[in-house]
C-alpha cells in the first residue's frame, strides 16, 4: 500500500507540474515566453538533481555541508573569471575546484584538530566566502566591462539561463543518474552504516569522496539559479519533505527528485508572474511549503498523525486503568 | 544614546584635544579598525560559548534571518511614515525578534522528531533569508538595503555617518525671511498639479525663503552661515552602537560567567542544579542577534558569522582554559580587524605586498591584471582572521600540526627503541643468541628495512643502551637498567604481578 502511494504521488506531482503551465496561462495571464520556458525547465532539472542527491546529504547528517560548499564555490568563480574570462565552463570548473577544496579543508580540520563539525563548516564557509567577496571587489575595479553580472552567483539569477545551459544541466544530470545507478548499493550502505561498510571491505573513503563530488557538481550547477546562499535549501528541502512519506531509500530519492522538480519549475513560473520576484528565493519558498505540508500531513509520521496516535494511546491507557482498578 | 555619547566625549576631551579627536575619528582607517575590533570583541565573547556548545552555525542562521527582521521593521517604519534608518531602535527590536524566531523555529522542527538538528537549521535560514530577499526586491527601494549592503556592509564609510556634539558657541541659528542672510527663491505653485515644467508659460510663481529655518550649530557651520566655528565633535554612530553592545555583552558574560560555564560543559548538571540552561540559551541568542544587527551596517549580514566563529576556534586551538579563550578570542579577532584594513589596501600583516603576488601571477599565466589591490575591507578582515587561524592550526604549541607531528615522530622513535631493547633483552644469554642478535640480520626479525634498523641501532648506541660485540647487539649495563625500569613501570601501571623467569 505504502509502496503504491509514493509512486502515485510522484506521478501526480509530475502531472501537476506539467499541467501548471497551461493553467497559469489561462488563469493568471502568464506569458509563456522563451525565457520563462527555459528557466522553468532549468529549475525543474536542477530541482530534480539536487533533490535526489540531497537525500544522501540529509541522511548522512551533513545537511549544512551543502551550505559550506556552496559558499566555498564563490572564490572559484572569481578566479575562473580572472584566468579565462567570462566563459560559463571556466566559471563552473573554478567553482567546482574551490568547493572541493573547501570539502577537503573541512575534513582536514576535523581530522587534525579538536574542533567539531559546526565550527569547521563555519570557518570554511566564512573565509571562502570572504575570499570570494574580496576577489569580486577586486574584479569590479578592473577596466574590463565584461565582469558585469558576476555577482549574480551570490543571489542567483535565473533569467541568465540560456538553452545551452539546459543542455549542460541535462547532460550532467544524466551522468549523475548513471553514477547513482552504478554505485547505488555502495552509496546506500555508506549512508546507513558507514562502519559496517568499511568492515565489509567497501573502500568507504573512496565511495564517500565520489558521493561528495556528485553533491559538489550539483551545487556548482545550481549556483547560477539559486545562488550560493540559498543553494542549501534547494539541496535539502525536497529530501526532508520526501523523508516524511516513506521508509525506503529508493522511494525517497525518486520522490525527492519529483518534489524538487516541482518546486523548481513552479517557483520559476510564479516568479515569472511578477518581474520583481526573484526566482531563486521563490523556489526556496515553494520547496519549504512542500516541507511544511509533508511534516504535517504525511501518513504515519506527520504531526497530525502523531497527535491522533497520542490521543488513541491516552484513551487506551485510560481504559486499561479503569479495568485494572475494577 | 546621545547622552552617553556626550559623556564619553567629555571624558575623552580630558586626555586629548578636540582637534586631535576629530582628526582621529575622521580617518577612515581609525574608525573602521575601531568598529571592527569592537565587533570582534562581542563576536568572540559570545562565539566562545556557541563553539563550546556546538552551536556555532546557529550564529550563521541568526545572521541570515536578522536580515528578515531588519527588512520587516524597515517596511513597517516606512509604512508608518518614519524615515528608515538602520540604526533605529525599532530595527534592533525587529532583528532580535527574528533571531529568537529562528531559534524557536529550529527547536520546534527538531522537537517534532521529524527533522534532525542540522537539517532543521538548514531548512529554517534559507527560507527566512529567501523571504527577506523577495521582500527587498519586491517592496523596498532604498539605498540602505541593496545587495551590496547585505553582503559586505560599509565599514570603510563608518567614519562618515556621525552625530555632532557641540561644546562651545553652540547657539542654534534661526533665519527668518527678513534677515539679510535669507535667500529668496522662486517656487512654482502649480507645476506639479498641472504636470508642466517651470518654463511653461502657465506656471505661476511665488517668492519663498529658500534657506529659512532653524539650524543646529553643525548645520549652520557647514552651510557657511557662521563666521566663527563652534567647538564641534563629530562622533561616528557605529562606534557608539558597538561600544554599547560590547558593554552589554561583556556585562552579560561577567554576570553569568558561572552559569554560562556550567551550561557549556554540562548542560544536564546545570539543569538539575536549577540554572535553567534554556533561558540562558535564549539570552545568548538574543545577544547574538543584537550584535548581528549592530554589525549589519559595518560588515553586512553574512561576513559577521566569521566574527562569531573564527576567533574562538583559533583560541580553542591555543588554550584549554575557558578564561584563556575569552581573553584570546577578542585579541585575535581584534588583530584580524587591525591587519584586515591593511590587507584591503594590499598589505598582508602590513609586511607582504599583494602587488608582487599579482605581478608574479601575471608573469606566470601571461595575464594583464592590474597590480593595485584595493578590495572590500570587511572581507579582508575575515580573510586575515582566517590566516591567523591557519597559523594557529600549524604552529599551536600543543595542538598545532607541527607540534603533534613532532610528538608523533617522537613516540614512534621511543616505540622503536623499546621494541629493539626488549628483543635484545629476551634473547641475550639464550642459545639462539647468535642468530637472533647478529647486527647484520637483526632487521629481519622486525620486518624492517636495513636502513631503519641501522638508524635505530645507531640511536641506541649513541644513548649508551646497546653496544656491538663481535657483530652482535648486546645490552650495556645502562641499557639493562633501562629495560628493567621500563618493565617494572609497565607492570605496576597495568597491575600485573612480576613473573620474570630470569629473576626467579
Amino acid at each position: 500500500m505504502a509502496q503504491r502511494r509514493v509512486w502515485l504521488m510522484i506521478v501526480a506531482l509530475v502531472a501537476l507540474g506539467v499541467g501548471l503551465l497551461p493553467l497559469s496561462q489561462a488563469f493568471l495571464g502568464l506569458r509563456l515566453t522563451y525565457t520563462v520556458r527555459v528557466v522553468a525547465l532549468g529549475g525543474a532539472l536542477l530541482g530534480a538533481l539536487s533533490g535526489a542527491l540531497g537525500c544522501f546529504a540529509v541522511l548522512r547528517r551533513e545537511s549544512l555541508l551543502g551550505d559550506a560548499l556552496s559558499h566555498a564555490a564563490l572564490p572559484g568563480v572569481a578566479i575562473g573569471f580572472l584566468l579565462a574570462g567570462r566563459q560559463l565552463g571556466a566559471l563552473l570548473v573554478g567553482a567546482g575546484i574551490a568547493s572541493w577544496l573547501g570539502l577537503r579543508l573541512v575534513a582536514a580540520i576535523l581530522q587534525t584538530t579538536r574542533l567539531k563539525q559546526d565550527a569547521a563548516l563555519g570557518i570554511v564557509l566564512a573565509s571562502f566566502f570572504a575570499a570570494g567577496i574580496a576577489l569580486l571587489t577586486y574584479i569590479q575595479s578592473l577596466p574590463d566591462a565584461s565582469q558585469a553580472g558576476l555577482d549574480s552567483f551570490i543571489f542567483g539569477q535565473a533569467a541568465a539561463i540560456i538553452q545551452s545551459d539546459i543542455a549542460l544541466l541535462g547532460g550532467v544530470g544524466l551522468a549523475v543518474v548513471v553514477a547513482l545507478a552504478l554505485f547505488w548499493k555502495e552509496f546506500k550502505l555508506l549512508t546507513f552504516d558507514a562502519d559496517f561498510a568499511s568492515a565489509s571491505g567497501l573502500r568507504s573513503g573512496l565511495v564517500g569522496a565520489l558521493l561528495s563530488t556528485l553533491i559538489v557538481i550539483t551545487i556548482v550547477l545550481g549556483l547560477q539559479l539559486a545562488g550560493v546562499i540559498l543553494m542549501v535549501g534547494m539541496l535539502i528541502a525536497p529530501a526532508i519533505a520526501a523523508r516524511q512519506w516513506t521508509h525506503s531509500l529508493e522511494q525517497m530519492v525518486a520522490l525527492a527528485a519529483a518534489l524538487g522538480a516541482f518546486a523548481g519549475g513552479s517557483g520559476a513560473v510564479i516568479s515569472a508572474l511578477d518581474s520583481d520576484i526573484p526566482t531563486g528565493p521563490m523556489i526556496i519558498v515553494v520547496a519549504f511549503a512542500l516541507v511544511a505540508l509533508s511534516i504535517t500531513l504525511a501518513p504515519g509520521r506527520g504531526m497530525l498523525w502523531q497527535q491522533q496516535r497520542q490521543r488513541e494511546n491516552r484513551r487506551h491507557l485510560r481504559s486499561r486503568r479503569v479495568e485494572s482498578g475494577a | 544614546m546621545m547622552g552617553l555619547e556626550r559623556a564619553l566625549i567629555e571624558l575623552l576631551l580630558h586626555f586629548i584635544t578636540r582637534e586631535d579627536l576629530n582628526a582621529f575619528l575622521r580617518s577612515p582607517q581609525h574608525t573602521a579598525t575601531l568598529v571592527g575590533c569592537l565587533i570582534a570583541v562581542c563576536g568572540a565573547l559570545l562565539g566562545t560559548f556557541l563553539l563550546l556548545r556546538g552551536l556555532s552555525l546557529t550564529s550563521d542562521a541568526i545572521s541570515h534571518t536578522v536580515l528578515l527582521g531588519i527588512v520587516l521593521a524597515f517596511m513597517l517604519m516606512t509604512g508608518a511614515g518614519l524615515e528608515g534608518d538602520t540604526a533605529s531602535p525599532w530595527l534592533i527590536v525587529g532583528a532580535a525578534a527574528a533571531g529568537v524566531g529562528t531559534v524557536a523555529l529550529t527547536e520546534a522542527l527538531q522537537r517534532s522528531g521529524l527533522v534532525r538538528q542540522d537539517a532543521a537549521l538548514g531548512l529554517a535560514f534559507p527560507l527566512l533569508f529567501a523571504i527577506a530577499v523577495i521582500l527587498v526586491s519586491r517592496f523596498v527601494d532604498d539605498v540602505h538595503l541593496d545587495d551590496d549592503a547585505v553582503l559586505v556592509g560599509e565599514i570603510g564609510l563608518a567614519w562618515a555617518n556621525t552625530n555632532s556634539h557641540c561644546f562651545a558657541r553652540c547657539e542654534s541659528l534661526r533665519i527668518r525671511p527678513e534677515d539679510p542672510a535669507a535667500q529668496q527663491t522662486r517656487h512654482c505653485v502649480n507645476c506639479r498639479e498641472l504636470n508642466i515644467s517651470p518654463r511653461d508659460e502657465r506656471a505661476e510663481f511665488i517668492e519663498v525663503c529658500g534657506n529659512c529655518g532653524v539650524y543646529t550649530p553643525a548645520q549652520a557651520w557647514s552651510a557657511g552661515l557662521l563666521d566663527e566655528a563652534p567647538a564641534l565633535v563629530f562622533f561616528p554612530k557605529s562606534i557608539t552602537v558597538m561600544l554599547a553592545l560590547t558593554a552589554l555583552t561583556a556585562g552579560f558574560v561577567a554576570l553569568f560567567y558561572k552559569e554560562l560555564k556550567l551550561t557549556a560543559f554540562d548542560a544536564a548538571l546545570a539543569k538539575s542544579l536549577g540554572f535553567r540552561p534554556v533561558a540562558l540559551t535564549y539570552a545568548l541568542m538574543i545577544l547574538v542577534s543584537l550584535v548581528a544587527v549592530g554589525a549589519f551596517d559595518a560588515v553586512g549580514s553574512i561576513l559577521v558569522v566569521a566574527f562569531f566563529i573564527i576567533p574562538p576556534a583559533t583560541a580553542y586551538l591555543l588554550t584549554d582554559r575557558l578564561s584563556g579563550m575569552l581573553l584570546l578570542g577578542p585579541i585575535l579577532g581584534g588583530a584580524g580587524a587591525f591587519f584586515g584594513y591593511d590587507l584591503a589596501r594590499g598589505w598582508l600583516f602590513g609586511i607582504f605586498p599583494l602587488a608582487e603576488g599579482i605581478a608574479a601571477l601575471n608573469r606566470l599565466f601571461g595575464l594583464q591584471l592590474p597590480e593595485a589591490w584595493d578590495s572590500s575591507i570587511s572581507a579582508s578582515v575575515v580573510l586575515t582572521m582566517f590566516v591567523i587561524f591557519l597559523l594557529a592550526w600549524i604552529l599551536s604549541p600543543r595542538y598545532g600540526l607541527v607540534a603533534s607531528g613532532l610528538r608523533r615522530a617522537n613516540s614512534r622513535r621511543r616505540f622503536e627503541d623499546q621494541v629493539v631493547l626488549a628483543h635484545i633483552h629476551n634473547h641475550q644469554d639464550t642459545p639462539s643468541q647468535a642468530i637472533e642478535l647478529r647486527a647484520a640480520t637483526l632487521h629481519q626479525h622486525f620486518r624492517w628495512t636495513p636502513q631503519k634498523m641501522s638508524r635505530v641501532l645507531m640511536r641506541l648506541r649513541a644513548l649508551g643502551f646497546v653496544s656491538l660485540e663481535a657483530g652482535s647487539a648486546v645490552l650495556t649495563e645502562r641499557g639493562d637498567a633501562h629495560v628493567h625500569a621500563f618493565r617494572n613501570h609497565m607492570l605496576v601501571a597495568h597491575n600485573i604481578p612480576d613473573i620474570d623467569p630470569t629473576q626467579s
